[in-house]
């Protein structure tokens, strides 16, 4: 097991001097699938651009032991690939067919093998057939499969998967899940970013939870950081208020995606 | 496979070809050969025998754009100079329609027309995505086949968003001073821009991130096949036919009782 992304000491000012990341530094190793947890606005899609050469931070970022450096983006970029949270923006050409197929035919791979690579990015996704339809005729839950089929039509080992579920129907939710744990059993590293407790429980093999300081404040075992009350509530990952079980009220933390007995 | 019928299955490129060249023969052709332009029209009709719209839809296309060729041709009759065919009095001014005008002003239209109604039928049996790929190979200009590439993938997403913005102010509009109508509108306007221009932002960087390097490519290559050639070669005789006037010639040469080689 070797740390495939290694983050240290990233900083990130936007240009109007807000503070995008504050002295993130972890490790991630291949293979695993870790769940970067955050509330609004803590600058989990930040390091993303970051991770990916988009924004240009303060740190060390090392990815598949190559520095990130402008003259390593190219190599990077092949072997991780991005999917934004929405559709709308990762899916950009006329039908689903010709946004599948952007990717590898950057790669400059040949035609044969460049139809044949989205034929298996859109089955992965349940999208057989879809090649010649129009991305804005397709459902939300369609275009978010689209979407990483886009990036799956490339063969990175890394994934970088910007809130995957959000948005989506509980049918759509369950769809997705196993779209990932298909990419996890394929080795595939992946990263993803969500609020979604539900989801972690599910995936995560490690946590990684952002604090509204735009920096990780505790890293673990999926079972170690859900199970830490304090630190989810603080951290604005589950909120707490007034219930009623019949006649009881009380004052209880209430996490989202769970049924939770009394 | 579905049946389709014979334009739907022919090469985009042959198609963009060959109506433009019909298009081009067309508005060529002086007006005062009136008889032509008949032809030509039994030329575009016997295209549309070959897909499978009704005439309804080609209609339907139309009422689209012939209002704009409309408006524009209606004051031709005025304007132009020469010869007065009849004068409009309309309380002290005097408008005079010439000879020439009218026949500028049929030009306009009957040209128009027919191009319009060319253009309904291919648009009917070409989808979008494939007439840009059909350009595309045609080696049209790259930036442009791009532009309207994406216009044509984010009009849509662009007029929800503002209609989302539209139903948002309505639903807190109560009616006031018409002043503050147009400061919302603007911010409105405001508001559109700035999103769309990060949405272009963030679309540049998936397209980075996939490995754009400014050149769009795209796989599903086009065959030109027999059926494509036969087409085309099809079209080009008729336009042949009619720019030699070889009908009337057939017709003079009938008149006068000759054989018909000798006419040619």
């Amino acid at each position: 097991m070797a740390g495939i992304i290694k983050v240290s000491h990233l900083q990130y000012h936007y240009p109007d001097g807000t503070v995008g990341l504050n002295d993130v530094s972890f490790e991630v190793q291949e293979g695993e699938t870790m769940v970067i947890l955050g509330a609004n606005g803590t600058g989990k899609s930040t390091l993303f651009m970051n991770l990916m050469g988009v924004l240009d931070g303060v740190g060390s970022v090392e990815i598949m032991g190559m520095p990130l450096y402008k003259a390593n983006l190219k190599e990077i970029r092949r072997g991780m690939g991005m999917v934004f949270q929405n559709p709308d923006d990762q899916l950009f050409c006329p039908t689903v067919m010709d946004d599948v197929s952007f990717g590898p035919l950057n790669q400059g791979q040949s035609p044969d093998q460049v139809i044949d690579a989205a034929q298996k990015a859109l089955a992965l996704v349940d999208l057989q057939g879809y090649e010649s339809r129009t991305p804005h005729h397709l459902s939300f839950g369609e275009r978010k499969r689209a979407a990483i089929a886009t990036v799956l039509s490339m063969n990175p080992s890394i994934l970088l998967l910007d809130e995957p579920t959000s948005g989506l129907d509980p049918r759509s939710v369950s769809k997705f899940i196993n779209i990932l744990y298909t990419l996890k059993s394929q080795g595939k590293t992946l990263l993803i970013v969500t609020h979604d407790l539900f989801l972690t429980q599910e995936i995560a093999d490690r946590v990684l939870v952002f604090s509204e300081e735009k920096k990780p404040v505790a890293i673990g075992n999926y079972k170690e950081i859900l199970s830490n009350h304090d630190l989810l509530l603080k951290n604005n990952l589950i909120h707490q208020h007034r219930h009623r079980h019949d006649e009881v009220v009380h004052e209880h933390e209430h996490r989202h995606g769970y049924v939770h007995e009394h | 496979m579905k049946s389709t019928s014979l334009l739907e299955r022919l090469d985009p490129r042959t198609k963009i070809i060959s109506f433009l060249s019909v298009i081009f023969c067309m508005v060529l052709t002086p007006i005062t050969r009136i008889r032509d332009f008949g032809l030509y029209f039994l030329l575009i009709l016997a295209i549309g025998f070959c897909s499978r719209i009704t005439p309804r839809q080609i209609l339907r296309k139309m009422c689209i754009a012939i209002p704009f060729v409309l408006f524009i041709a209606m004051f031709v009759p005025f304007l132009k100079e020469g010869t007065v065919f009849c004068s409009l009095k309309i309380s002290h001014w005097k408008f005079d329609v010439t000879y020439e005008g009218i026949l500028t002003f049929l030009n306009i239209i009957v040209k128009s027309t027919l191009s319009v109604f060319l253009l309904a039928i291919a648009t009917a049996t070409t989808p979008f995505p494939d007439f840009l790929k059909g350009l595309d190979m045609l080696r049209a200009p790259r930036l442009l086949v791009m532009l309207m590439s994406f216009m044509y993938r984010y009009i849509f997403v662009l007029i929800e968003e503002a209609r989302r913005l539209m139903r948002a102010r309505s639903l807190r509009y109560f009616g006031s001073r018409r002043g503050e109508l147009f400061r919302t509108t603007g911010y409105m306007v405001g508001t559109l821009f700035i999103r769309t221009y990060e949405r272009a932002e963030r679309i540049y960087s998936a397209m980075i991130l996939r490995g754009f390097s400014g050149e769009a490519l795209s796989v599903k290559r086009f065959r030109i096949s027999a059926l494509d050639i036969l087409f085309m070669a099809g079209i080009i005789v008729s336009l042949v036919c009619i720019i030699s006037g070889i009908v009337n010639k057939i017709e003079r040469a009938k008149a006068s009782g000759a054989h018909l080689w000798q006419g040619l």
